[in-house]
């Protein structure tokens, strides 16, 4: 057993203790040099998960390194490494600056051990610690009224959602006798079908629900991005809500061995209420970055039909359009927050800063933040070539063989809907890219600020890379799904 | 195996983007007219190499891209897609000619023109369905900028129309894509989007889709249909046409109608005409191709003769127009069936007269209302001249391409959809009207003194149209050039469909 599998998250869990540590000793100007070292050890990180092949479970087994965790990290670290390299201009003499990327790591961790948990605990921990971290840095712009709001809010829903998630597992182990998921597998698939253990599956999808925005569990999940820092809300909407994946990826596979599979209509009414829910309502937002929030709810809502037909490739789609997710939504919030740099150079005191009026024109007022804002808008709505697309026509595709393969019309039906709601999504994505691109600019023409290209591009050029050269990640996204032992 | 297509497809992508990156307006459109200008070398060396008495798909070449997916970058020519390459290698040169006086953002103006014939390139070039449905979406996105930042009063309505209109069919298309995939997958037992391949196995599809409502096959040869009568368009999907016409900048609606429109007339001759005999009830699919090909040709006529704009009447010319081409693939008769093909190139060619001159009266007129007009023939002479010539094209005038391409359409339809045919021909009456009624109204007669000042088109811009009209009679005389070509495909095609059919051939 070697513990170099897990050097990522020992790197960072000390990498966090030791920003606290620098920044109790250094003078606040110097606090800027943190947020490259956090960049430099996510990066670190990324690249030994990227490097280096292997399995292995620890610690009696509670936590486990295979394809599915290692992706699911992936999409991590990525996430939270586009997120400070932004945050490096975000928060530039920012005296808490230090706190700030401890968070940003161990909310990282705490994402990292939620991919790995093998075990009801482990992945307990691992959800609190990501969720804890990131209620403080959700509010981090303490003199932001919008910001408390939004870190309150995520706080008390977050709460709740931790302790239905916990009832039900402690459900699960009254029943079963045992936390690891395995093993509680293996002791569903001999024991009878009780009441108790369909109402564990209720609470566990409710706990996941919250976790994931899934409608109507999703009420947090506007308000919360809305008032978090834009970069904040970056980590939220791209990074930790795939927590509340990979967690049901693990999960509920136990439940479809425990409840029979009727749970899959409980998940093809979520998913289709919520894409439908996501997109209508996107339509009418005036901020951006509630339009992102309710898009990023109907892109849930999409992943979410993974779990209705559970087999190896819809779970890989899933993977897929969770990871494209992950960089096309990260970008596009860093966008947003470089449009806010932008309003703010012009005026100090302004508000709303991220109303769609302030995009009018940015196609000539920063070229390089539009130009990556349309790329991702087009991802998002699932125009080729892109992460997107990809990611959405691995998922549908895979609902359409079970449609045909099990001569399901209800299935096919959920196909089309899915495919409708992405031709709606156009219209409000659209509506944005009109105002960068056609309507003439309110302002000069601004300087874009280094870490926020560095962010931009790079997602960018993954989203496009992952568009135009999709099969290696395919390859590891169908060996991630492998994992779970389905068809 | 040759790389003259993706060489072609890769020398407009780098043109387009040259063009975003250049400063100034010279430099941009330069840069456009030298690309294009290359692709239509390209093209002439490829219609020289091409060899007419060949059947099958030639000058193909294939990459692999994702083989998990079975999905290859694989490109080829045959009878269908060979003309419509020289189509848009004439007609985006020709077009960035005409619009060489732009001076609104030149730079994204001349980069888009060029994305356009990247994605129609790839279009009707791609023989893997997935780079092909690629290629259909990106045609999309910089015909939707042309419109919202070059357009007319309501270009935001039309840009978003337009988008969502067509995304909504292709997406239905896509449906049906993944239908056809996914069936030759299971019965090959390994994945491959090649177009041929999963057309060939269309006809082991078997089962309802809903029970004694639909088959499988019927639906997804709905969804395909669907997906390409929409771009065509045909009545009664047509309504977003006129709004992206009217509001779309000359060039815009040169390209919208040359060569968009034509994408889906490609997708009848490459995909539908093959399954229709492997349908679950091809009569009833070519009675509703007829229905809708002749509602088309009828009501666009009629709506052409109500309008006041010239550009909106245009526009529901070419979707008259573009009924003969559903018309001619629903008769499954090979000189039908390449007859309609030689009305896309012709229809392509002659459009871009009638829309140019459009663009020409509102630049210099100010007004494209016919009835505000009259009498500009004093003071645009050249224009005239040239208009007139494209409006006689346009109404069927022997001796022009049109009247060809029209002629065997009706003539050979006759046989297998006689009503049909009769109906059609009470539109070439009404065609002829709007056409001449319209000159006669807008360019002839006595001058409206309220017009003020007017001037001839630019010298550029009439020597595009110049160019178009000498192709239009050029392949009015001597249609053989691409017609044989044409015929070389569209028989082998119509026989092994019509033979299983047993209709007369």
């Amino acid at each position: 057993m070697s513990f170099i599998l897990l050097a990522p998250e020992i790197l960072l869990t000390v990498l966090a203790l030791a920003v606290i540590l620098i920044g109790l000793l250094v003078s606040d100007k110097s606090k800027n040099m943190i947020g490259y070292v956090s960049a430099i050890g996510l990066a670190a990180s990324l690249v030994m998960i990227l490097g280096k092949t292997g399995e292995g479970s620890f610690f009696y087994n509670a936590i486990v390194v295979d394809p599915l965790s290692q992706i699911f990290k992936i999409i991590f670290l990525v996430v939270s490494l586009l997120a400070v390299i932004a945050s490096i201009q975000y928060f530039k003499d920012n005296r808490n600056q230090d706190e700030y990327y401890a968070l940003i790591l161990l909310a990282t961790v705490g994402m990292m051990v939620v991919a790995s948990a093998n075990d009801l605990l482990s992945l307990f921990v691992g959800f609190e610690l990501a969720s804890m971290s990131t209620y403080v840095l959700a509010g981090f712009e303490k003199k932001n009224p919008a910001s408390l709001e939004a870190a309150l809010k995520y706080f008390i829903i977050g709460s709740l959602s931790s302790a239905l998630m916990l009832f039900g597992m402690s459900l699960v182990y009254g029943v079963s006798g045992s936390t690891n998921i395995p093993e509680i597998l293996a002791y569903f698939k001999t024991a009878q079908v009780s009441g108790i253990d369909v109402l564990a599956m209720v609470f566990l999808v409710a706990g996941f629900g919250f976790k994931m925005a899934l409608v109507p569990f999703h009420m947090w999940a506007p308000d919360t991005y809305e008032g978090s820092p834009s970069v904040v809300s970056s980590l939220l909407a791209a990074g930790s809500k795939k927590m509340g994946f990979v967690a049901a990826f693990r999960v509920l596979v136990l439940a479809l061995v425990a409840v029979r599979a009727d749970i899959q209509i409980v998940f093809a009414i979520l998913a289709v209420i919520t894409m439908t829910y996501g997109n209508v309502v996107a339509i009418s937002q005036k901020s951006i970055k509630r339009m992102l929030a309710y898009s990023s709810i109907a892109q849930a809502g999409y992943i979410a039909l993974a779990f209705v037909v559970m087999t190896q490739m819809s779970i890989a789609g899933g993977v897929l359009l969770a990871l494209g997710h992950a960089l096309m939504k990260g970008g596009a919030f860093i966008a947003v927050a470089v449009v806010g740099y932008m309003v703010l150079s012009d005026n100090k005191n302004a508000k709303n800063t991220d109303d769609i009026s302030n995009f009018a024109g940015l196609g000539k007022r920063a070229p390089i933040t539009a130009l990556s804002l349309f790329v991702f808008f087009l991802a998002l709505a699932g125009i080729p070539p892109s992460a997107g697309f990809i990611g959405k026509f691995v998922l549908f595709y895979s609902v359409t063989i079970e449609a045909v393969s099990t001569a399901s019309t209800w299935l096919l039906v959920i196909v089309i809907i899915a495919i409708l709601n992405s031709a709606l999504s156009i219209y409000y994505y659209a509506r944005v890219i009109r105002y960068m691109y056609v309507l003439p600019p309110e302002g000069e023409k601004i300087h874009e600020p280094l870490p926020y290209v560095i962010a931009l591009l790079l997602a960018v050029i993954g989203t496009i890379g992952i568009g135009l050269y999709p099969e290696p990640v395919i390859n590891m996204a169908m060996n991630a799904a492998s994992v779970l032992g389905v068809r | 195996m040759t790389a003259y297509i993706s060489l072609m497809i890769a020398i407009s992508l780098i043109g387009a983007l040259i063009a975003f990156l250049t400063k100034t307006r010279q430099q941009a459109r330069v840069v456009a007219l030298v690309s294009s200008g290359i692709s239509l070398l390209i093209s002439l060396i490829m219609l020289s190499r091409f060899d007419p008495s060949v059947t099958g798909i030639q000058l193909d070449e294939i990459h692999s891209w994702i083989p998990s997916l079975g999905i290859t970058l694989s490109f080829g020519v045959d009878g269908i897609g060979m003309p419509l390459v020289l189509l848009s290698c004439i007609v985006i040169p020709l077009t960035v000619i005409f619009a060489w006086g732009e001076t609104k953002e030149a730079n994204k103006f001349y980069g888009l023109i060029l994305l356009e014939l990247v994605g129609v390139l790839g279009v009707f070039t791609s023989l893997d369905f997935f780079v092909f449905y690629i290629f259909w979406e990106i045609v999309l996105i910089p015909m939707f900028f042309l419109i919202s930042i070059w357009g007319g009063p309501r270009k935001d309505y039309a840009a978003i129309k337009f988008f969502i209109y067509t995304h909504i069919a292709s997406l239905v298309m896509l449906l049906a894509i993944f239908a056809l995939y996914f069936n030759a997958w299971q019965i090959t037992g390994s994945p491959d989007f090649n177009m041929f391949h999963l057309l060939k196995n269309y006809s082991l599809l078997e089962g309802w889709l809903i029970t004694n409502v639909i088959t499988i096959k019927d639906a997804i040869f709905i969804g395909l249909l669907f997906g390409f009568i929409v771009k065509m368009p045909a009545v009664p999907f047509h309504t977003w046409l006129p709004d992206a016409h009217v509001e779309a900048p000359t060039a815009g609606s040169v390209i919208l109608a040359a060569l968009l429109l034509k994408m889906g007339g490609y997708g009848l001759f490459r995909v539908i005409v093959p399954l229709l005999p492997f349908s679950d009830s091809p009569g009833k699919m070519i009675t509703l191709m007829a229905i809708i090909g002749v509602l088309s040709i009828l009501y666009g006529t009629f709506l052409a003769l109500a309008q006041r704009d010239l550009k909106k009447m245009v526009a529901y010319s070419s979707i008259s127009h573009m009924g003969y081409v559903t018309l001619g693939a629903a008769a499954l008769v090979p000189l039908s069936v390449s007859g309609a093909m030689f009305q896309q190139f012709s229809h392509g060619l002659i459009t871009c007269v009638l829309f140019m001159s459009c663009g020409v009266i509102q630049h210099s007129a100010g007004t494209r209302i016919i009835g505000d007009l009259g009498g500009i023939a004093k003071h645009m002479p050249k224009l005239t001249f040239v208009m007139l010539a494209g409006f006689l094209a346009s109404l069927g005038l022997p001796g022009m391409s049109g009247f060809i391409a029209e002629l065997l359409v009706l003539l050979n339809s006759y046989a297998n959809l006689p009503t049909f045919v009769i109906l059609a021909l009470f539109g070439i009456v009404f065609t002829a009207g709007y056409h001449l009624w319209a000159m006669q109204r807008a360019v002839f007669g006595t001058f409206n003194e309220k017009l003020g000042h007017i001037h001839d088109g630019a010298n550029y811009e009439i020597a595009s149209m110049a160019v178009l009209v000498l192709l239009i009679i050029f392949f009015g005389l001597y249609p053989n050039p691409v017609l044989n070509m044409m015929t070389a495909t569209a028989t082998p095609l119509v026989r092994d469909a019509a033979g299983l059919l047993g209709v007369i051939v």
